[in-house]
């Protein structure tokens, strides 16, 4: 038997298609201007492919944070763990994540967007993995199904399923509705993932195992670090594998700094960063795509700032990611505050994903 | 409107043709790998028969093709030139298009055009069993084909991510009687030391050709095959240009441009050697001849002229040619015939010294050629030939900006029938775009090949 812990942010989504761009702490505005809750009927795709899987115990809240939708649906091997006071807050989402914890669940199934995937990760980290029916309004973390049917097969998949490390991202939702897209990597979630979609399985062999490849490509930028030069490495377990490929230890979000295989600087922000390519006659950037929709620049890795990247010159950037990463993402994409600096980009670029292997990635430009 | 241009059964090369006489300096020669000095004919002479031994070093210009192998040359050879009509219309091109077209042959490509010789001298040579390595399949089977013919036992050493992706090849294997097995094994040391230390491993040539040496060393009855890369080998592909200059001449033509995909360099060599002596020896000064790899493994454009060894493990002996390290495993792209780290040493030295050059394409787009030409010329290619018609088609296009009327002759080495799977992984788009950072690797000390 495989528990699953599953709840719906009831409310998700709904801001967006009334023009709020997020429905925290504004669902009555929302409801004013004609919103009608979706998140249920998204999740309910999910739970119709699973009703007969005889092998999967559901443990939910109570009402419309899971219990209705369940009852609907998948009928029987249903277990209410929580009751919402308002069905809807942060603080209810909170209390069923710990509820699933304290039942020893396998996996959390959640109906929501990036504020709910934060919220879950707040409370179980890497311990439980995480897997979003998708229907928030932004959903820029990496822990959801590309749609409810995957979802459904992502969950009762059988041996095709592996683990990996997906972004959970922090969006800020009041400078988001000023227009800015102020986002920070929250956490690295564990995330089921179907293996070899694909029936070519000329990729399978390097595809197989991504802290496989994260070795590898430590291994190759580890034997082409240069000495007296200084390495700014984003954030993100790529990156971090290259620091231990090293022999340092790396922060896991942050963005750190490293010379001849000592670290600089830890966690360091844009002025810190500033500071020490000041005196620097060779600087190297290193970053990895982060979030789902691949960014280079400008997401997770804010410190890189435009004036860091002038600094130190585009050429001088290095980008990494798995092969896996990498064939989720067909286009990668930069946002460095800077449109003309994002421009020198070009159409293209070189993307290490293994040991002197790399890949031609095109970049999106407006 | 001649299509097909070709030459009798009695015009098959009665000899070879060696470009080593040629050339303005000897080769640098092949050194021991343990005592970094020139290896002699007995330092080979544990896994190769005399006769090859001999064709290896030789300068003479011309070396007889036996009339036992010609008759069986004759299974397929003469093989057609074509004039690509109806892909010179499609791209509105000045330019005069030939290729010459080696897939008529049993094993599906050029391969055979050795492998008959190699199992030949073998068997003059009282061996019993021939021990190769194969990369995408195709010089596994010719070998086994040609190993039939001689009634001798063969082994192939299979590249692990070619073994499982491509199973019709090995099935062509047994039909024609030998032993396909897939590399790294548990049958070598080699192969053994390689799983243990990365039991995932996608397997590589320069790792299969480590095991099929050790094989052939450790049995006394048993010699080894390579299907590429040795002089030998470039020789006997040389009867692939020696008939398309017969055949242009038919129709008073004499190539401008010359070209072949590169993997170990054999087929490249064997359609342009005979070319490339013209221009050595002042007959054709002009002539432009074009090797094409794959920018995943690119070792003529951005490899190293250096001594480097052949194979993974270090039995072979190091060869002084554009390497991109003996360590370094190609990423598994569908053209699995051209993932290898080095290259021939004489297309090595030919390049170097300018009289070849060299250009590497993506993989997607080689596809695209391909397409292209299944849909004009009809003919499906294999991954690999599809680098060389992706050269031939942009220098095609390039004498539609010039309005010059170029003749291009490329080597249409093989057939695509057993490589559908790439295809459909091209219309499904999932094809990656797989190129070596060089930059990266030449601004450090990491390019120059460690020897242990």
């Amino acid at each position: 038997m495989k528990k699953i812990g599953f709840l719906i942010n009831p409310i998700a989504g709904m801001g967006g298609a009334v023009g709020l761009k997020g429905t925290d702490g504004k669902l009555s505005e929302a409801t004013v201007r004609g919103a009608v809750p979706q998140a249920e009927n998204r999740a309910k795709i999910t739970l119709q492919a699973l009703k007969n899987k005889q092998n999967l115990i559901f443990l939910s809240p109570s009402g419309r944070m899971g219990e209705d939708a369940l009852k609907e649906t998948v009928r029987e091997r249903i277990q209410v763990v929580s009751h919402p006071v308002n069905d809807s807050t942060a603080q209810d989402t909170k209390i069923a994540a710990q509820r699933f914890i304290e039942e020893g669940v396998d996996l959390i199934l959640f109906c929501g967007g990036d504020g709910t995937a934060r919220d879950i990760f707040d409370v179980v980290g890497r311990n439980v993995p995480i897997l979003g029916i998708p229907a928030g309004v932004k959903m820029y973390s990496g822990v959801f199904a590309i749609d409810p049917a995957t979802a459904a097969e992502l969950v009762s998949g059988d041996e095709n399923v592996v683990l990996r490390d997906s972004e959970v991202m922090d969006v800020d939702e009041d400078a988001y509705r000023a227009g800015e897209l102020k986002t920070h990597l929250y956490g690295i979630a564990r995330v089921p993932s179907l293996e070899g979609k694909t029936q070519f399985s000329k990729q399978i062999f390097e595809e197989a195992d991504e802290d496989r490849a994260k070795e590898e490509i430590g291994r190759f930028i580890e034997e082409v670090m240069l000495p007296d030069t200084l390495y700014i490495l984003g954030a993100g377990t790529t990156t971090e594998f290259i620091a231990r490929s090293v022999g340092v230890r790396k922060t896991l979000l942050g963005v750190d700094v490293i010379k001849n295989r000592k670290i600089v600087a830890q966690d360091a922000d844009e002025k810190t960063l500033l500071y020490l390519i000041e005196k620097e006659k060779d600087v190297r950037i290193i970053v990895s795509p982060i979030g789902a929709q691949g960014f280079i620049l400008g997401r997770g890795n804010q410190q890189i700032s435009s004036q860091v990247v002038s600094h130190v010159g585009i050429k001088k950037i290095i980008v990494v990611a798995t092969p896996h990463k990498l064939r989720e993402t067909p286009v990668l994409y930069v946002d460095s505050g800077d449109p003309v600096l994002d421009r020198e980009f070009g159409d293209s670029v070189q993307v290490i994903s293994g040991y002197r292997i790399a890949q031609r990635k095109k970049i999106h430009q407006p | 409107m001649q299509t097909k241009i070709l030459l009798d059964e009695e015009q098959i090369p009665k000899k070879w043709y060696n470009v080593q006489a040629d050339l303005k300096s000897p080769l640098d020669p092949p050194l021991h790998p343990k005592t970094q000095k020139p290896i002699g004919p007995a330092d080979l002479s544990a896994i190769f028969p005399m006769e090859l031994i001999r064709q290896e070093v030789t300068t003479d210009r011309h070396i007889d093709i036996p009339e036992d192998v010609r008759d069986v040359l004759r299974l397929w050879r003469p093989s057609p030139l074509y004039r690509a009509h109806r892909l010179e219309k499609f791209l509105k091109t000045p330019a005069k298009i030939y290729y010459k077209w080696e897939g008529v042959s049993p094993a599906g490509s050029h391969k055979p055009n050795t492998a008959v010789p190699q199992a030949y001298y073998n068997m003059k040579a009282g061996v019993e069993r021939i021990a190769t390595e194969t990369g995408a399949g195709q010089w596994g089977s010719a070998l086994a084909f040609a190993t039939m013919l001689y009634d001798l036992e063969c082994t192939i050493y299979m590249v692990r991510s070619s073994y499982t992706q491509k199973p019709y090849r090995k099935s062509m294997m047994r039909v024609w009687g030998a032993e396909c097995i897939p590399s790294p094994s548990t049958k070598t040391n080699a192969g053994r030391a390689m799983l243990e230390k990365d039991p995932d491993t996608p397997g590589s040539l320069g790792m299969a050709i480590s095991e099929a040496v050790e094989d052939a060393a450790s049995h006394s009855n048993t010699n080894y095959a390579l299907g590429s890369v040795l002089n030998h080998v470039c020789l006997h592909q040389t009867v692939i240009g020696l008939e398309c200059r017969e055949q242009l001449a038919m129709v008073d033509e004499y190539p401008d441009v010359v070209i072949g995909c590169v993997g170990g360099g054999s087929n490249f060599a064997g359609i342009s050697f005979p070319f490339a002596g013209d221009k050595l020896t002042g007959k054709h000064k002009d002539v432009d001849i074009i090797g094409v790899e794959p920018a995943s493994c690119p070792t003529l454009t951005k490899g190293l002229f250096t001594y480097d060894l052949a194979d993974e493990a270090g039995y072979t002996p190091l060869l002084k040619m554009f390497t991109l390290g003996h360590d370094f495993v190609p990423p598994a792209m569908h053209a699995g015939g051209l993932r290898y780290h080095g290259d021939s040493p004489i297309v090595s030295r030919l390049v170097n010294d300018g009289v070849m050059r060299a250009v590497a394409y993506h993989q997607s787009e080689v596809f695209d050629a391909a397409q292209t030409f299944a849909r004009t010329e009809g003919i499906i290619v294999a991954p690999e030939t599809s680098h060389a018609v992706k050269s031939a088609i942009d220098e095609a296009l390039a004498c539609k900006k010039t309005g010059e009327t170029k003749t291009i002759l490329f080597n249409c080495s093989g057939h695509g029938n057993f490589d559908m799977s790439a295809y459909d992984a091209y219309y499904a788009k999932e094809l990656v775009d797989y190129e070596y950072p060089d930059e990266l690797i030449k601004e450090s000390l990491a390019r120059i090949p460690k020897i242990s």
